[in-house]
């Protein structure tokens, strides 16, 4: 399947190569899955904390492959109409109202009734066709000839009806719209869903994806993360910064930082100009990284050995 | 198919990863894309098609470490003992003279060929283990191996009685080698199947008697029925949400426009509760089961549920905001030895509970609540006050009354259970967590 995007697809570095000249470093085993996912034709289900990436994996895919991102939030209540299709009830109701006259021209006045319910039978399909057709993210993805990225962010939020709808499109691509009939996609469309693992998600769906678990990174990807994201860093600081991070994922905190929050603290340390951690330091900007007061307290109270850990790491 | 992958599949079912055919088939075709060349992206690709959360990854990533191990059996032979002379000038069989010279892929592979006769696939209890080692042996060839060790022995010369003694040795190792082979793979097969037979048991088995270290998989299992029930009854709810377009109400609601129909009305969503009161008597004798019937019954709060939670001992409290404050867990421990709880743990007082529960609960009660009373009945001979439990079951919609005793128990010495027992819905004897169950499940029934 999709043939003509297959030169992306030949080797396993070639992806985390083009992921990486997109901003994403990812490691083999995702890169891996991503490969796999291309050659099966099969959907990949992104599993792990919060802040990984997950959601940026499916973004970067769509950069990688110069395709559409077509992306549908998931929440509880979600269904079909909002998230396949839906009928433009208010323009059928005005259009109705606004042909009542053109009804008395077609209908001629001479005509018995039921020559007249023949009449109009011929027009009947008229208000269920593709104009009246409101295109929500799932279909609009099956839609596109080219082919797009579908992203079904945080799919556990989704009611398990919701996920049982999603079977048909996850293993066949295709939905059918009863008035219209079966709509087909000239390409498949990649698709990923994510789920922070509020609740399990139900077996046949599983069954139809592929599963890749994203950890927390550890200090090397880390690192080769913040260097991207962060050009201007030094490298001194880089280290000591990840390093600390690290140590707080270690402790029992209540959120954990994400990579995004390590970025984040990246970018506030560049902005004042910090050369080396030191506790003040530290201090005065832990709630970039931490979301929590009472995280902060836990934090604050070993701040100094953890900061010094974190510039010895680094060396002299 | 491939015989490696299969059977590497059916390893990972007995361990406990529910793989199903088009998952294998997955692997199947992963496998043919990747090949088995590199062992990082080998283990990655059957990863993701196989396992499919965390969990099951933590499993699969263990038994893919066991199973396509480069790890061989050692076998300690006697090769440097002995010289090559030895088995020129004896006849000696294949198995004596792989020991002797030290051909260790030798007996590896006859090992593993002795393994597959012998069907060690089908191994699943501990105490089947010497079965199979006798199984393996035999097949290996040790009755040969015995007769020349007793020949050798008994000639008399030097030499001879020296290969005799080698190869005494050498046996010995190989029976710790094939011990070790077969436990390695009981480690590996039997995981799941043992599990299995330990939740069976645990399901059935009083709650009054599960040991502190089968207290995480009580909490295990109790998740898992509480997720169906919970698949269960949720699906009911919601069929009543859809947004669908609600004609009728449309027409009303455009009466206003003239029959103009623009403002379409929407069928909307509603949602049936169960509304739970629970009084738990936590002395000393029920304590266990209120553990597991609070977890029960809060791991269903979030979804199904809403809860109002009272215990007592001596007299009566209200600890729902326990379970708001803290984790399950931690609100159960609270609970469990009174700590920091405005209560007298002193003798049970049905009597007194009911009363201190007509002054701080009774209010809340509707035609909707169910109230569920857990305990034994045994008022150490005070006046029990059927009256006020009468008047509670008036103004609820049910009274479920969960006993832990057998029924052949109620009604003697100081239990109350049958002066109680008029106004209770149902009464039930409840001791096993599949006891519990099915009363949960038929409170969200209705």
């Amino acid at each position: 399947m999709n043939s003509a995007l297959d030169p992306k697809f030949t080797e396993i570095d070639q992806i985390s190569e083009g992921y990486r000249a997109a901003g994403y470093i990812c490691n083999r085993s995702i890169a891996t899955t991503l490969y796999l996912a291309h050659h099966l034709g099969k959907p990949v289900l992104v599993e792990g904390p919060a802040g990984v990436g997950k959601t940026d994996l499916a973004k970067t895919m769509a950069t990688y492959l110069e395709l559409p991102l077509i992306r549908l939030q998931c929440y509880e209540g979600l269904d079909e109409s909002k998230a396949l299709y839906e009928w433009k009830y208010g323009k059928q109701l005005l259009y109705t109202q606004l042909l009542k006259d053109k009804l008395d021209r077609i209908i001629d006045p001479e005509e018995n009734l039921s020559e007249s319910m023949e009449k109009l039978h011929r027009y009947e399909d008229v208000f269920f066709s593709k104009k009246f057709l409101e295109p929500r993210p799932l279909l609009k993805a099956l839609e596109q000839a080219e082919g797009a990225v579908l992203l079904i962010d945080e799919v556990d939020k989704a009611d398990d009806e919701f996920e049982a709808f999603l079977l048909e499109i996850l293993s066949d691509f295709q939905v059918s719209i009863p008035e219209i009939g079966t709509i087909q996609p000239g390409t498949r469309p990649y698709v990923f869903l994510t789920s922070n693992s509020t609740r399990e998600l139900s077996e046949a769906l599983k069954r139809r994806c592929l599963h890749l678990f994203i950890p927390f990174p550890d200090a090397s990807l880390e690192r080769d993360i913040v260097r991207t994201r962060v050009p201007g860093i030094s490298g001194r600081l880089e280290i000591q910064l990840v390093t600390f991070i690290q140590q707080i994922r270690q402790m029992d905190v209540k959120k954990p930082p994400s990579i995004g929050e390590t970025i984040d603290w990246a970018r506030v340390l560049l902005l004042l100009h910090a050369n080396d951690l030191n506790p003040d330091l530290v201090r005065e900007t832990l709630h970039v990284i931490l979301k929590f007061e009472e995280d902060i307290r836990i934090v604050s109270q070993n701040i100094f050995t953890m900061t010094d850990i974190s510039v010895r790491s680094a060396g002299n | 198919m491939d015989q490696v992958l299969q059977n590497f599949i059916s390893v990972l079912r007995e361990s406990g990863v529910p793989v199903s055919i088009s998952e294998t088939l997955d692997a199947a075709h992963a496998l043919e894309i990747v090949g088995y060349g590199d062992r990082k992206v080998l283990k990655d690709s059957l990863g993701s098609s196989l396992a499919k959360s965390a969990r099951e990854r933590e499993v699969f990533d263990r038994c893919f470490d066991q199973y396509f191990t480069l790890e061989m059996p050692s076998v300690e032979t006697a090769s440097d003992r002995c010289g090559e002379s030895a088995q020129t000038e004896f006849p000696l069989s294949p198995l004596s003279r792989m020991l002797l010279v030290g051909d260790t892929p030798g007996l590896i592979a006859s090992m593993f060929q002795a393994a597959r006769r012998a069907n060690l696939e089908s191994l699943r209890y501990p105490t089947q283990k010497a079965f199979f080692a006798m199984r393996m042996l035999d097949t290996m060839g040790s009755g040969e191996l015995d007769r020349d060790i007793a020949q050798l022995g008994e000639s008399g010369s030097p030499l001879p009685l020296k290969i005799s003694a080698d190869l005494a040795d050498a046996r010995r190792s190989l029976f710790e080698s094939i011990i070790k082979f077969i436990e390695d793979r009981f480690e590996m097969l039997s995981n799941g199947t043992y599990n299995h037979l330990i939740e069976d048991y645990l399901r059935n088995s009083r709650l009054t008697h599960i040991e502190e270290r089968d207290l995480h998989r009580m909490h295990a299992i109790i998740q898992k029925m509480v997720k169906r029930l919970n698949d269960l009854h949720s699906r009911r709810k919601r069929t009543a949400r859809r947004g669908m377009l609600d004609f009728k109400r449309t027409l009303r609601k455009n009466i206003t426009y003239e029959g103009y129909l623009f403002v379409p009305a929407w069928k909307t969503k509603k949602i049936e509760r169960p509304d739970i009161i629970v009084i738990c008597d936590i002395s000393r004798s029920v304590s266990r089961l209120v553990r597991f019937f609070l977890l029960f019954l809060y791991s269903l709060n979030r979804e199904v549920a809403r809860i109002r939670s009272f215990v007592f001992c001596s007299n009566l409290t209200e600890v729902t905001e326990y379970f708001e404050k803290y984790p399950v867990e931690a609100a159960l421990a609270v609970i469990q030895n009174g700590a920091g709880l405005d209560i007298l743990m002193g003798r049970t007082d049905y009597g007194r509970a009911l009363q201190d529960f007509r002054e701080n609960g009774m209010d809340s009660l509707t035609r909707n609540t169910t109230v569920i009373i857990l305990g034994d009945a045994r008022s150490n001979f005070s006046d029990p006050r059927p009256d006020i439990l009468r008047s509670i079951s008036q103004r609820c919609k049910r009274l479920l009354w969960m006993n832990p005793e057998v029924p052949t128990f109620w009604g003697t010495g100081d239990s109350e259970m049958y002066r109680y027992s008029p106004y209770c819905t149902l009464l039930q004897e409840c001791n096993t967590l599949n006891h519990l169950e099915r009363i949960i499940g038929s409170l969200l029934r209705h």
